[in-house]
């Protein structure tokens, strides 16, 4: 008996052997716990008078849009463009890895605290118009842009809905996800134009569209509480972060199902392939990490310690550096403020480099940065030396391609106005610090104030749904009751509140330790409007979430009980002088000619 | 008699397993079988070039596939190491270029032609690789 079961599987090894082809030889690299983190020594990076790539990234919190230099990591200015800023594709293509083809004009960046989309001008660095999205829609990401730049994608998280926006005019489809709970997170466009894939972090699934007409086609399950999603520039797979299973997913784009599990390193976030869809870098938040993935072997083939806790990241466009958009600093820096400085860490990833693997520049940066992208800066033109209203009405060229703003600089804009909008967008709310206030979580009256008391700690909120009639006056104070982040334990954690949407410039608390944070406003819009932590606090800061409840008289707000309507143009946060720069509403909804608006 | 049953249980009950892989393998379409018309990025040697067209020879990957690509008007060319801009007319034959853009309509669609640098390290990397064995598109 023995000898038989031995002998059969002598027979199905040889048959083993016969079948899988011979091992290749592996990557030999050092291993990351061999090599110091960083490099001490002078760098070609310390002082280029020039550099070759700009990092743009999405500052969240500051509300505005940080211009840095790569490789000298300096930063040349602050875009400043809203309340929350999160993310943004490049105008031109998504052809490419995730800084797609620009074609120089502008960048798309999402506000999830104001539920907006805001266009930049990269020539001139200011922002141009403001996409009103449908209300309610609750915004997390634009991230995806069509393959012929003429359609976004963006999720609404906050109330489980979807929208393919029109550029032009910012016409909208808007689709229902159900079944609630969900949260349509970080989306991305195939790059042939047939799909657009988002994860669902409530659902632990990528849900499939079809980009034209836009519809939901699928949901592939997943990894659990899936992140970062993203097409390669093969096209041929999606790369999910399985955020708590440590994992990666890999798609394949013709089944449309999981192709293969990676283990990646714990708490994987974002995904960062190079140009060739070589490898893909992936920001692990829980092991400090950044993880290189090899996308032939679908293996894990090195490690770099990053310093700390990652959310974001970015790949130069060369593929030379990679940029590790850390969340705390730990340790780090000299004290500024009340609000540290989180930082950004460049990575040379070129192999051949003496400096591989190496951490070349840590730098502080202000805001709490989201997502960012890299362009050569040969796309820049240098529009002080005169030339400036010839290059606006009659172009230049990148090679051979003609880039031109056209005689009224865009569609949409006054003929006789140069774009040069800065949004004033912050609501004119009252805010700020208070000694720490130990008062019960809930609601209580003082005088005819609606005074709100929330706690909130890793991960979630006390109370979690807030109600105040329409027109209440209302003093909101908000205390962070944590020691240490959850599962991290970094002791400096911040963490934040702030109602999505027509509350959120006037709310946006930034709870540090130690102090309350405090917003007084007048309820006058009815509605129902999630509230969230826009302080990253930890891998399970996206499911910090609550209700805020504006309810009016003699009813109770709802998703469809609500002055959406008038919220949606959004009138309310700019100057009047601004109104004309405001594209979409609720009145543009639905008005695309689905199957008629073709992507590619 | 039972050990001759088990023993053929086994052996075939492996061999059935074994054929459907090997099977699954030869069926699987793009992922894993080298590059298609339809992937969105294609890597190659110029082979011949027309009137903003170009035809390539695919590297790296265990056969060479040739492809004609047809430049869309808004299709740039540029060096992949710092991003110059180039005409389409300096391009060459032998250039190592890689290609971005779509399949539509029977046609490959440039949206960007970036000139690859043979000692960029993903290059070193993708040659060595596949002289290992471990060719591009070839995905486990
Ligand atoms: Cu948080």
């Amino acid at each position: 008996m023995k000898r038989t079961v031995f002998f059969s599987l002598v027979i199905v090894a040889a048959m083993l052997i016969g079948v899988v082809p011979a091992q290749a030889k592996k990557t030999i690299l050092t291993p990351f716990d061999k090599r110091d983190w960083h490099v001490i020594a002078p760098q070609d990076s310390d002082a280029p008078l020039r550099d070759y790539a700009i990092l743009y990234d999405a500052g969240g919190v500051d509300g505005a849009v940080g211009v840095i230099g790569i490789p000298s990591m300096r930063t040349y200015r602050h875009i400043r463009c809203g309340t929350d800023m999160h993310n943004f594709p490049f105008s031109g293509s998504n052809a490419g890895n995730n800084n797609g083809t620009p074609d120089g004009k502008y960048f798309y960046v999402s506000d999830k605290g104001a539920d907006t989309i805001i266009e930049v001008n990269i020539q001139t660095g200011w922002p141009e118009r403001i996409f009103a999205l449908p209300k309610p829609f609750g915004i997390h990401h634009s991230a995806a842009l069509s393959p012929n730049g003429k359609y976004l994608w963006a999720t609404g998280e906050l109330t489980g809905h979807m929208l393919k926006l029109r550029l032009s005019d910012g016409a909208t489809t808007v689709l229902d996800i159900p079944p609630a709970p969900s949260a349509p997170d970080y989306p991305d466009t195939g790059r042939a134009g047939k799909y657009v894939f988002s994860g669902n972090y409530y659902h632990s699934a990528v849900m499939v569209f079809s980009q034209d007409p836009f519809k939901l086609i699928k949901e592939i399950p997943v990894g659990k509480n899936p992140h970062g999603t993203n097409v390669s520039p093969t096209n041929r797979i999606v790369a999910v972060c399985d955020k708590l299973s440590a994992t990666q997913s890999i798609i394949d784009v013709e089944k449309l199902k999981v192709h293969k599990v990676i283990p990646v390193g714990a708490g994987p976030l974002h995904n960062q392939f190079d140009t060739l869809g070589k490898y893909n870098y992936i920001s692990c938040f829980v092991s400090d990490s950044t993880s290189k993935i090899d996308m032939q072997r679908f293996q894990l083939v090195d490690e770099f310690p990053i310093h700390y806790r990652v959310g974001h990241n970015s790949i130069a466009p060369d593929n030379a550096y990679y940029c590790s958009q850390n969340k705390f600093s730990t340790g780090l820096f000299t004290p500024t403020g009340i609000v540290f400085a989180v930082n950004f860490e460049l990575q040379d990833i070129d192999e051949t480099s003496a400096t591989y693997g190496k951490s070349v520049k840590l730098i502080p940066v202000d805001g709490e940065p989201h997502e960012g992208r890299q362009i050569f800066a040969t796309y820049i033109q240098r529009w002080n030396t005169g030339k400036g209203q010839e290059m606006f009405s009659k172009g230049y060229d990148l090679g051979d391609v003609h880039i031109s703003f056209g005689e009224k600089g865009r569609p949409g804009l006054p003929a006789n106005i140069h774009p040069q909008l800065e949004p004033i967008h912050v609501g004119n709310s009252s805010r700020g610090w208070i000694p720490r206030d130990d008062g019960k979580p809930g609601i209580t009256k003082e005088g005819d104030v609606y005074v709100v008391r929330v706690k909130g700690f890793s991960y979630g909120y006390v109370p979690r749904f807030i109600h105040v009639p329409q027109g209440a006056k209302v003093r909101m104070i908000y205390t962070n009751i944590d020691k240490a982040a959850g599962l991290t334990k970094n002791p400096d954690v911040t963490m934040g509140l702030a109602v999505g949407g027509y509350y959120g410039p006037r709310t946006f608390l930034i709870g540090v330790r130690g102090f309350s944070a405090y917003a007084e406003f007048v309820a006058d819009k009815a509605g129902e409007f999630e509230f969230f932590c826009q302080h990253f606090c930890g891998p399970i800061h996206l499911e910090m979430r609550g209700t805020f409840f504006v309810d009016p008289p003699g009813k109770q707000a709802s998703l469809s009980v609500g002055d959406y309507d008038e919220i949606s143009k959004q009138e309310q946060m700019l100057d009047v002088r601004e109104h004309e720069f405001i594209v979409g509403t609720n009145k543009l909804r639905n008005t695309l000619n689905e199957g008629h608006e073709p992507t590619i | 008699m039972r050990e001759m049953r088990i023993f053929l249980a086994v052996v075939l009950g492996a061999a059935l397993v074994f054929t459907t892989m090997f099977a699954q393998s030869v069926s699987a379409d793009v992922l894993g079988n080298g590059s298609a018309i339809t992937d969105c990025l294609q890597i190659g040697k110029i082979t011949s070039i027309g009137d903003k067209q170009l035809t390539i020879a695919t590297q790296f990957e265990k056969k060479s596939k040739n492809y004609t690509l047809h430049l869309l008007p808004e299709c740039y060319v540029m060096t992949a190491r710092r991003g110059e801009f180039k005409k389409f007319k300096e391009l060459k034959k032998g250039d190592l270029i890689a290609a971005y853009g779509w399949y539509k309509d029977g046609k490959w669609n440039a949206r960007r032609i970036d000139i690859l640098d043979k000692n960029d390290y993903l290059i070193k990397r993708l040659a060595a690789d596949a002289k290992a064995g471990v060719y591009y598109k070839h995905e486990r």
